[in-house]
């Protein structure tokens, strides 16, 4: 048995994986990153718009800061995200950009002076700051107060990946590339690794480590069309759903982007809104400000998507071979800016559409984009069921996206996790509690288990078809757990989808061969798949509200009374769906109680607990103290940091003390 | 009327030494926007199981999919079929090390090709990340970022005439990190440090000029520019 | 917990040495090829300039041919300042035909690799590389030919001299011949030079006009050359039956 041992297992190379191996060998410990594709490949380096940061250096960013990030954040969850997480989170944006900023990212910086730009179609002339100047600027995007997306032109994932992981290189950390992990090993409620297939001669080894970090990313691809790239398959979802231990949070929480191409599903960024694209119908009407008076195109991404599905359903579509879509319309920004700032997306036009953005309309649809749902976890990135267990980034639900998360907050979400995670992971492993190892009786049992597994499918003569079944399985997700969603639709769902698994038992095999081959990936990775997809599917079944992407025609209102809370899934060993159950989101420990988001009409069924602590709030509100004072008497969050991260954030108008 | 494609696909399992490499003919008729990656996903899935390909975000930015499309190298993904002639032969990147058909391991030479380089930004400090950022200006920003974009998907290193002689040759992809780095201010190394990395034959003196690298650039980077601006610093280094 | 297998770094507890310089031979050795190809590459376009006056009549080439003999500086011929030229030229074309073998295949292997590639790449400035190293192997057995003609007898240049050498003295196809190789290759390599040194602004645009600026300059000398060629074996015929004359402008008395 080939053995290979670590102190932290991370399992994903895209931002959060790699960011938090960084932290863990800062702090003198061996991290390992395992990757299915060379870590430069993975689906962060397709991020473009930006990541936030409230840096508030540009004009329309000025008076920017953490606290009007934490409400943009928690209102676009629609209260539906952890407000401690999210606190974290908007004061760690800022340290993660200007880390970036030094470790070679070539942030788009404020020019002094006046410049245009097209807001709300118009153009208008802005000034910026002579002080500014040279500092990060930002643009804007959807769901958010102030302009607070930083940016490298419309590449800003590839720019991030690629000096996080010059940091891996140069300080040397492992990445064994083209492996995938098959299945945690773990002793009871404690996780000692991960048994791991190398995807290029099949070999199997088990990787034996004091914390093991799911950084997969997320589980788009179980829907039929997808921004997401081929990997996000959900396999770190399933990795945990798999131990029978662990718990996902929010997996009917699936957030569908506004503007994807049609008909390849590739995504163009939220940064051609921001910037001042517009939507338009069949008629070349821009028809958002009907719907949506105040943000427009900039409303948050789950009520733009459903806008526009809306807006097609009354007829005002286009039609087109795929089926039907809307336009976006940049042409108005100049070809000027687009060449500069918008240059990905110029590419994509070109080489998928042969068209030129700076003329032509694109065509675009909703298109499942982002899963907020994933491994759940402690404000600590740990499994609090399954000690030793981490997760970071898109595959987890460490929760600040709640129920829709916003534009540029995801990529910002996988370097403060990484940075987070990556030294609570290093105090776990330097912990007493990780120094238990894992026998390496049961490591064998565990590589012999998956083996004999691997040679019962690579074996398998039954006659149903992997391909086959995969794409039922999209073509149910996206019919029936998509952007609307119903009771009865979401029953035959599950149903489907329970006997896809039934089915996916049984598949037959053309090529056996147990190294690189892709059918038996493909083999392997369905019921996986299935299963995440029943989370995904049960969840939105059982959740009767409506809240942020989880939207429900026969409950169209958010249900705060019976549902400000967290969905639970676990999956039982030999159970034929998954078991769900729910974690109290406490109204009484609110910074921000609930409140309407102002998208459409209010339709809320409110806490019985909202108005008391709204009036709490208020009062501590009116004792006029500092912001910070403040705040941390709202919600105290700073003793969930680690120490080196707890200093303020220096702005122009508020320098360091 | 849609057309038939005849693809002529290279086979080879460099796993199994009774494994001979060879050609493999597939038919498909053409469907309007079909790519290269929706013809080698249908052929995988109607025809084929066991055809091994790389493609990550199909869209053209992850830089996996880099292959020979009737011998010239270019992302597959992005690739419309429609711009071909209806008999299309792929082959594996070559220069890299083959993992099975028109699978190759470019993560593996890249990684090498960094460590080597020593590509990365190599700064003064550990940030003060609580402080405000330093200042840089931003048309230089914009300029290091041009350099940036590079997805290191190999088809500069498949499309050059010395890379495909020398094995040690760094590449347009090495030399233009190199030249991302010498200008990022942040980066505190001088001509000197990078002569040590790439001022000999395998590095930007071995280059011929051949412009192979600069003409099949996927991002249409500045290759050419930047090799003759490395040139020129590097050989200064030469002159005491 | 692992942390503890770490070997000592032993990189670490050595003296802090200063590492070697790396060799700057790589440097100077590319900046001597690029300088000895520039200027042989000049010196041939101004070459096929002294040939070409034979185009405007038989004085004019026996003035240049004087000129660089020192008649006009001296009053007298010195044909050996020819000789020291020819033998300057022949001393810079081994230096860049040994810095230039470098980068030719070694090997086997490296030659079929290339074949390989520039046969399915189907790029033309690939192509021309290949150009490159058959007109610079084929110029390194021919061109001595010549050099040492010129060497041996640097008097022996002028319009029936020369017109003598190439079609009486059987030259001319030698000549035919390295006339196509030597602009070829200095046309090529020019362009090569500048695609190398020179840092363009707009790549694309500047490497289009490069290349039909090539081109152009290519063509011009070798229908310059061709028809300088044509005039020497014109002149050759008919001056077939009196070989060995040499040529007096009607306006000296007496050979110089």
């Amino acid at each position: 048995m080939k053995l290979m041992h670590t102190d932290a297992l991370i399992i994903g190379g895209g931002l959060a994986g790699q960011r938090a191996a960084i932290g863990v060998r800062r702090r003198g410990l061996d991290a390992l990153i395992l990757s299915l594709v060379p870590a430069r490949r993975s689906h962060s380096v397709a991020a473009q718009g930006g990541m936030q940061a409230s840096l508030g250096h540009c004009a329309k960013g000025e008076g920017d800061n953490e606290d009007v990030h934490f409400e943009d954040t928690v209102r676009g969850s629609d209260w539906g995200c952890d407000q401690i997480v999210a606190r974290m989170f908007a004061h760690m944006a800022p340290k993660a950009a200007r880390e970036m900023a030094a470790w070679g990212v070539p942030w788009n910086r404020v020019r002094r002076g006046e410049h245009q730009v097209v807001i709300n179609g118009e153009h208008v002339s802005l000034v910026e700051r002579d002080a500014a100047h040279g500092l990060i600027t930002a643009r804007d995007f959807g769901g958010t107060r102030k302009w607070r997306t930083c940016h490298t032109s419309d590449g800003t994932g590839h720019a991030l990946l690629y000096a996080v992981s010059d940091r891996v290189i140069a300080e040397s950390i492992p990445v064994h590339d083209r492996k995938e992990a098959l299945a945690l090993i773990l002793d009871g409620g404690r996780c000692h690794g991960a048994v791991v297939r190398d995807l290029v001669s099949g070999e199997l080894a088990a990787y034996l480590a004091g914390a093991t970090v799911i950084a997969t990313g997320g589980y788009g691809r179980i829907y039929g069309v997808s921004t997401n790239a081929l990997i996000n398959e959900g396999m770190g979802a399933a990795l945990a759903l798999e131990t029978g231990v662990a718990r996902l949070g929010n997996m009917e929480a699936v957030q569908f982007h506004p503007t994807a191409i049609v008909p390849a599903g590739i995504l163009v960024t939220e940064g051609c809104r921001g910037d001042g694209g517009l939507l338009k119908d069949v008629d070349g009407y821009r028809f958002m400000p009907d719907y949506e008076p105040d943000k427009k195109e900039l409303a948050s991404r789950d009520v733009v998507s459903r806008r526009m599905a809306e807006h097609m359903r009354r007829g005002k579509g286009v039609r087109s071979p795929y089926g039907e879509h809307l336009w976006l319309d940049i042409t108005g920004l100049g070809a000027d800016h687009i060449d500069r700032n918008l240059r990905e997306v110029k590419d994509i036009c070109q080489y998928f559409l042969g068209i030129d953005p700076a003329r032509d309309y694109i065509p675009v649809r909703p298109t499942q984009h982002y899963s907020m749902g994933g491994v759940r976890t402690d404000h600590s990135g740990q499994s609090p069921w399954l000690a030793g267990l981490f997760s970071c980034g898109e595959a987890a639900c460490w929760d600040m996206h709640g129920f829709n998360r916003l534009g540029g907050n995801s990529l910002a979400e996988t370097l403060v996790a990484g940075m987070l995670v990556g030294e609570s992971v290093a105090d776990y492993c330097a912990s007493a509690e990780a120094e238990a190892g894992c026998p390496t009786a049961l490591a064998r049992e565990f590589l012999e288990r998956e083996q004999a597994e691997l040679a019962a499918i690579a074996s398998g003569r039954g006659n149903e078809e992997a391909v086959t079944l995969r794409r039922r399985m999209e073509t149910v997700m996206t019919d029936s757990v998509g952007l609307f969603r119903n009771g009865p639709a979401l029953a035959a769902a599950v149903d489907e989808l329970a006997d896809l698994l039934r089915r996916s038992r049984h598949l037959g095999m053309r090529c056996r061969r147990l190294d690189a081959n892709p059918e038996l990936v493909q083999a392997y990775r369905l019921p996986r798949m299935l299963k995440v997809a029943l989370t995904v599917a049960l969840g939105a079944l059982r959740r009767t509200e409506s809240r942020g992407a989880h939207f429900r025609e026969d409950f169209p209102a958010r249900d705060d009374r019976h549902w400000l809370n967290r969905t639970l899934a676990s999956w039982r060993p030999g159970d034929e769906l998954p078991t769900l159950d729910y974690e109290v989101l406490d109204v009484m420990h609110m910074e921000l109680p609930p409140g309407f988001r102002g998208y459409g009409v209010k339709n809320i069924i409110d806490h019985p607990l909202t108005a008391a602590r709204q009036s709490e709030v208020d009062e501590l509100r009116e004792a006029r103290l500092d912001r910070h004072a403040l705040q941390s008497h709202l919600m105290a969050f700073k003793q969930f940091l680690p120490e080196r991260y707890r200093g303020r954030n220096a702005r122009l108008d508020e320098p360091l003390p | 009327m849609s057309r038939s494609l005849n693809f002529a696909i290279f086979r080879h399992n460099p796993r199994d030494p009774a494994d001979v490499p060879r050609t493999q003919e597939y038919r498909l008729d053409e469907t309007p926007g079909m790519t290269l990656f929706i013809a080698l996903t249908r052929i995988r899935e109607e025809q084929d199981p066991s055809l091994n390909f790389d493609f990550v975000c199909r869209a053209g930015v992850c830089g996996s999919c880099a292959m020979l499309i009737n011998g010239r190298p270019g992302l597959a993904c992005r690739t419309l079929t429609a711009s071909l002639p209806p008999d299309i032969s792929l082959f594996p990147l070559p220069g890299f090390e083959l993992i099975g058909d028109l699978s190759v391991n470019t993560g593996k030479w890249m990684r090498a090709m960094s460590e080597r380089l020593r590509a990365w930004l190599h700064f003064e400090a550990e940030p003060e990340v609580d402080a405000l950022e330093a200042r840089m200006e931003p048309e230089l920003a914009e300029q290091v970022y041009e350099l940036d974009r590079c997805t290191e998907c190999g088809c500069c290193v498949a499309g050059c005439g010395t890379a495909q002689m020398r094995a040690d040759f760094v590449g347009a992809v090495g030399m233009n990190k190199i030249a991302r780095f010498r200008l990022d201010p942040r980066d505190v190394r001088s001509d000197a440090d990078f002569y040590e990395v790439v001022g000999d034959d395998s590095g930007v003196f071995g280059c011929m000029s051949l412009l192979g690298c600069h003409d099949l650039c996927p991002k249409r980077l500045p290759l050419q520019t930047q090799i003759a601006y490395l040139r020129r610093s590097m050989a200064r280094q030469g002159l005491w | 917990m692992f942390a503890e297998v770490d070997v000592v770094n032993l990189s670490a507890l050595t003296p802090a040495a200063v590492p070697p310089r790396p060799s700057l031979w790589p440097a100077r050795m590319d900046i001597l090829q690029s300088a000895t190809g520039l200027f042989l590459g000049l010196f041939m376009w101004l070459h096929m300039f002294f040939v070409a006056s034979i185009l405007l009549g038989h004085d004019a080439f026996w003035t240049v041919a004087r000129f660089f003999e020192g008649y006009f500086f001296f009053g007298r011929s010195l044909p050996w300042l020819v000789s020291l030229f020819v033998a300057a030229i022949a001393a810079m074309l081994i230096v860049h035909a040994w810095l230039a073998l470098r980068k030719f295949p070694a090997q086997w292997k490296q030659h079929a690799a290339f074949w390989r590639h520039m046969g399915r790449l189907r790029h033309g400035d690939t192509t021309l590389w290949l150009v490159q190293v058959l007109t610079g192997f084929a110029m390194f057995f021919l061109a001595p030919v010549h050099l040492y003609l010129m060497l041996a007898h640097p008097e022996l240049i002028g319009p029936y001299e020369s017109a003598d050498r190439v079609w009486s003295g059987r030259m001319w196809p030698l000549y035919l011949i390295l006339l196509f190789l030597v602009e070829l290759h200095a046309g090529v390599g020019l362009y090569r030079l500048a695609v190398k040194w020179v840092a363009f602004g707009d790549p694309r645009r500047s490497l289009r006009i490069l290349g039909r600026l090539k081109w152009a300059f290519t063509v011009f000398f070798l229908v310059l050359g061709l028809l300088s060629l044509a005039a020497y074996v014109k002149l050759g015929i008919e001056h077939a039956d009196r070989v060995g004359e040499p040529y007096i402008p009607a306006w000296i008395k007496t050979a110089p």
